[in-house]
């Protein structure tokens, strides 16, 4: 029992030792990243200090770029899923080692969501009321808090099992992994099922109090998902030594297409809700799309996220995107078109106009944007040092049995399927 | 690269002189960020004071006129009052009479004795019994009074408690001039990044039915409308 | 499986990092300060937190309100007791005030004698000791041109010289404690709950200030604490309760509470008292005899936003019009219906025709 705890202890210091040492471009990124995840610290402190007024927000408009980012952050996490269904429920083999940078994602996403729910907190030092009194299951945000937090252990457990597994060069076990590998995918679901619940259940909110929310942020996910996936996939081979099969591109890049299209069939079927009823009710629509009452911060953001998604569908049905770059290209204005459409584009109109008519405009002020950039600071360095973490142990330059083995750069090691160090599937 | 190469060196290198930068700058900048807080605006007590507007006359003997207090029959036993519409006051001048068609002075002020004022049938009350008198021509507001759906309640809720207390009409309402003179506002809301709230243009005719075939407003010219015939 | 695990050398016996020089350790430890100042330089606003009016251990293991015993409540009306002296220099009057049975309380406002004068939002703004910069109001007066209940064609900041306008009316807005509230449903630790006597209050002390009653709120009812709230010291009104006018910290949600510590003893809220027109009315709607229970019964009420399904506790109705003399609008609707004008403008009885 000991020896075993030992054993866990080692590895995981062993990881910790490991994440400091890298060649010099590792050095640099990570220097990167902390200093601006500092700035985002420092910003953070100082809205600690005096309150939620250094940021855009006001009692009009009472959720903005933090909630806005939660929302993105939890639907890319959830679309880890796409990954994982193409393996596990389609047994595509040959993927199979990919699955664990999607869960390693997930598990970075999740953590930066969970922060931006903490800095839009106005008390974070009364957390421990929600363990308290916790109001669930009529508030939708307890359901929040359960799915969030579950789906991170879940795919904690998931890649921490496998990845324990290859470094003690020990076949996993079918029963510590495949059952919580399909409860996650319908646990990832269900996070962005409760998400959005969260916004459509208030009847008070008529741009929100719409059934097609759910649909739409699943889609939206499902879209930018596998796009970033699809980016870090390419970092992770031109970075490591680990050689990525060219296929999980053409995979991804398939789930991402089907997405795309529908999220752009319930996009259109809302605007036609909204814009052919031409009720009162369209306010918050109309605010968004062409603004209201000369108001219209948010029109220009709209219609480039519109542009961007519609161009990237355009690109992803025609053979130009078997070229990495053009699937680059389409990836990246996917990844900002779902961001400026999730964020500024459902959070943000729902506010405006306020439930008694009043036009307020949000603008987040720099020390939001800190923030917000220290959050993804502060996730982009976590996912690298599991990444700096998973990448050797899954070539088995890191074991209980070797000390660490840099990686030759003469000849990169290439994982065969038939290694028996590296079987995850 | 090896992990003993020269690039790997310069790199970490520069990570404890880039922190020191860092920290330098931090600490060096400004510790709050802006907050556009507004000056707060301040409202006299005296214009959300709770309570009767005006402190009416309870008793004649009370009346102060010319600064001389003195009950109104000591007076009126030497001047008599003209009993026609519209007169122009000679004494006590800041009664201003502006009462729709009420324009006598004696539909309500008994002529005989000016220390009372006469109901319809003659009764002659005090003056700290106004309401019977406003109720002989203003039925439906004496009603919606006494169930106190009109006019205002003070001191308390409940009724039984025996500290409400219903103002009467007067302590709302000049007698002579009931009609509220309007009030200048007190200055609305200026909340945190509330941004510019100005109404330039009319609001749209779009979604308002009433708008789109809206009556002309009292700044224009207005029009008759065309009489319809009268069925009678 | 070795045991030496501090140095996380493996059975193999070599170790995972080459060897140490005395360069390497200069550069290593370079990076590590550089690190450790980089992290509390960026720690630095925290020295600005003033602990004793922020936070207090005893704020911090205090119970939900419905849990407290008396003894707890006691406790932490001494300390807001300590902390009111402390800032503001003035004693307050501080005390739990529990709901009534047998009580529900209901607000009635007619709208033909609301003259948006907005007295009512500034004596709350008095009584309620709400912040001054930024600014909080629990009560929106929205000017409403005639012909709609769209709130969107309101105007919450007209400035004319005078009111009221001829060709508006004028609606004021605050929280209606619904009895189903979409606020109490939503907030995640229960910070806000309806109260026997109906009216949805917050427990200030437990609430963590996540804005989600904020962003359900039909009626745009609630204010959040974006900043420590500002009071004038000579404008604070010691007359407090635990869960109505104290002054709120930082960072959390308040609203219109119906003067809670004014009405569970029988008196009215400032509103209602410093409104010059009588347009609003307030009591027990449980009490058949009550001013609200008779508008309820005999005049025309409405509430806003039925169809959210919020059942508010807050109701709107119009009683008789100004007269047509007065209402140049009115007089020429009055006239397009048929009614002959007197040589004085008078439409009434007398004319033989009808308008109330």
């Amino acid at each position: 029992m000991i020896a075993i705890a030992r054993g866990y202890i080692t590895f995981l210091i062993r990881c910790f030792r490991l994440s400091f040492v890298g060649p010099a471009p590792y050095y640099l990124w990570m220097l990167g990243l902390s200093i601006v995840a500092l700035l985002g610290l420092n910003a953070y402190c100082k809205q600690f200090v005096q309150g939620m007024g250094v940021t855009g927000m006001t009692d009009q408009v009472s959720w903005g770029l933090y909630i806005a980012n939660f929302a993105f952050l939890v639907g890319v996490a959830a679309a880890a899923a796409t990954m994982v269904i193409p393996v596990y429920v389609y047994r595509n083999r040959e993927l199979a080692h990919l699955v664990i940078f999607a869960h390693l994602f997930a598990v970075a996403a999740i953590i930066m969501a969970l922060l931006f729910v903490v800095v839009d907190l106005g008390r974070p030092d009364r957390f421990h009321h929600m363990m308290l009194r916790f109001n669930f299951p009529i508030s939708m945000l307890t359901w929040d808090v359960i799915s969030l937090n579950g789906y991170l252990v879940l795919n904690l457990h998931i890649c921490g099992y496998l990845i324990y597994c290859a470094y003690n060069r020990r076949e996993p076990s079918k029963l510590f992994y495949i059952p919580f590998v399909f409860v996650a995918i319908a646990w990832a679901f269900g996070t962005q099922l409760v998400e959005a619940f969260l916004y459509c259940g208030l009847g008070g909110r008529p741009f929100w109090n719409s059934a097609v929310i759910a649909p739409r942020l699943v889609a939206a996910a499902f879209a930018a998902g596998p796009s970033i996936l699809i980016i870090i996939l390419q970092v992770i081979a031109a970075f490591t030594d680990y050689r990525v099969n060219e296929k999980a591109y053409l995979t991804l890049r398939n789930t991402a297409r089907v997405a795309m299209c529908a999220s752009m069939f319930l996009l259109a079927s809302e605007a036609f809700t909204e814009f052919y009823t031409d009720s009162a009710h369209v306010a918050s629509a109309r605010y968004l799309f062409f603004g209201l009452d000369g108001k219209n911060a948010l029109v220009p953001w709209i219609w480039t996220s519109i542009t961007l998604n519609v161009t990237a569908l355009v690109i992803l049905f025609t053979p130009l995107t078997r070229n990495t770059r053009f699937l680059n290209i389409a990836c990246a204005m996917i990844i900002v078109g779902v961001w400026i459409e999730k964020g500024m584009g459902l959070v943000i109109p729902a506010f405006v106009p306020t439930p008694l008519g009043e036009i307020v405009e949000y603008r987040p002020t720099l020390n939001e944007w800190l923030v917000c950039a220290g959050i993804g600071a502060f996730g982009l360095l976590i996912f690298t040092i599991l990444v700096r973490v998973t990448v050797p142990v899954l070539s088995g330059r890191l074991a209980f049995d070797t000390p660490y083995v840099a990686p030759d750069a003469a000849t990169p090691r290439v994982p065969e399927a038939s290694e028996p160090t590296t079987r995850t599937a | 690269m090896t992990l003993d190469s020269k690039g790997r060196a310069m790199a970490i290198w520069l990570v404890g002189p880039v922190f020191l930068g860092v920290a330098a700058w931090l600490a060096t900048s400004s510790t709050s960020a802006p907050i556009p807080l507004r000056p707060a605006s301040d409202v006299p007590r005296e214009s959300i004071r709770p309570g009767a507007w005006r402190t009416p006359l309870k008793h004649a003997n009370e009346a102060k006129v010319n600064g001389a207090v003195r009950p109104c029959s000591e007076c009126h036993r030497l001047f008599g009052t003209p009993p026609e519409e519209n007169r122009t006051l000679i004494q006590h001048k800041d009664i201003v009479l502006a009462h729709g068609i009420n324009k006598r002075c004696l539909n309500c002020h008994y002529g005989a004795d000016r220390d009372k004022l006469v109901l319809h049938d003659g009764t002659l009350i005090d003056f700290n019994e106004t309401p019977r008198l406003c109720s002989n021509c203003h039925g439906t507001v004496y009603r919606d009074w006494q169930m106190g759906v009109h006019g205002k309640t003070m001191g308390s809720w409940d009724a039984s408690s025996g500290t409400q207390q219903r103002l009467a009409c007067n302590e709302c309402h000049d007698p002579h001039a009931p009609r509220y003179k309007p009030l200048e506002p007190l200055p609305g809301p200026e909340t945190l990044r509330m941004g510019d709230q100005r109404r330039e243009e009319e609001p749209s005719k779009q979604h308002a039915p009433l708008r789109r075939w809206s009556m002309p407003s009292h700044d224009e010219p207005s029009k008759e409308e065309p009489k319809k015939e009268n069925p009678s | 499986m070795s045991l030496r695990i501090w140095e996380g050398k493996s059975a193999g016996g070599g170790s995972d990092a080459p060897e140490m020089t005395r360069r390497s350790f200069l550069r290593t430890s370079t990076a590590v300060v550089g690190g450790m100042t980089a992290i509390a330089a960026a720690l630095s606003p925290l020295k600005d937190l003033n602990p004793s009016e922020e936070f207090s251990l005893e704020q911090f293991i205090q119970k939900h309100y419905k849990e407290m015993t008396p003894r707890d409540m006691e406790i932490a009306l001494d300390r807001i007791r300590r902390e009111v002296e402390l800032r503001y220099r003035v004693r307050p009057e501080i005390r739990d005030v529990r709901a009534k049975a047998g009580v529900e309380f209901v607000y009635a406002l007619n709208l033909s004698r609301c003259i948006g004068c907005r007295r009512c939002v500034h004596a709350c703004v008095n009584e309620n000791n709400q912040s001054r910069s930024p600014e909080i109001q629990y009560i929106r007066v929205l000017e409403m041109p005639r012909g709609t209940m769209d709130m969107e064609k309101g105007d919450h900041h007209y400035d004319r010289p005078t009111v009221p306008d001829a060709s508006h009316f004028y609606m004021p807005v605050q929280c209606h404690q619904c009895a189903n509230p979409p606020c109490v449903k939503v907030c995640p630790v229960e910070a806000t709950w309806q109260d026997a006597d109906g009216i949805t209050v917050i427990d200030y002390d437990w609430c963590i200030g996540c804005r989600y009653c904020e962003a359900a709120c039909p009626y745009w009812a609630r204010r959040f604490n974006f900043t420590k709230p500002e009071v004038p010291a000579d404008r604070v009104n010691p007359d407090m309760s635990y869960l109505s006018n104290r002054p709120r910290p930082k960072g959390v949600v308040e609203k219109c509470h119906f003067c809670l510590h004014r009405t569970r003893e029988g008196r009215l809220p400032a509103c209602l008292e410093a409104c010059p027109t009588g347009a609003r009315k307030f009591g027990n709607v449980l009490d058949p005899e009550s001013e609200v229970s008779q508008i309820l019964k005999h005049k025309r009420v409405f509430v806003l936003k039925e169809e959210v399904g919020t059942l508010p506790r807050f109701f709107y109705y119009f009683d008789e019009r100004y007269p047509n003399s007065i209402d140049p609008e009115a007089k020429q609707i009055a006239l397009s219906l048929g009614y002959e004008g007197g040589a004085d403008g008078m439409f009434g009885a007398s004319r033989g025709g009808g308008v109330a």
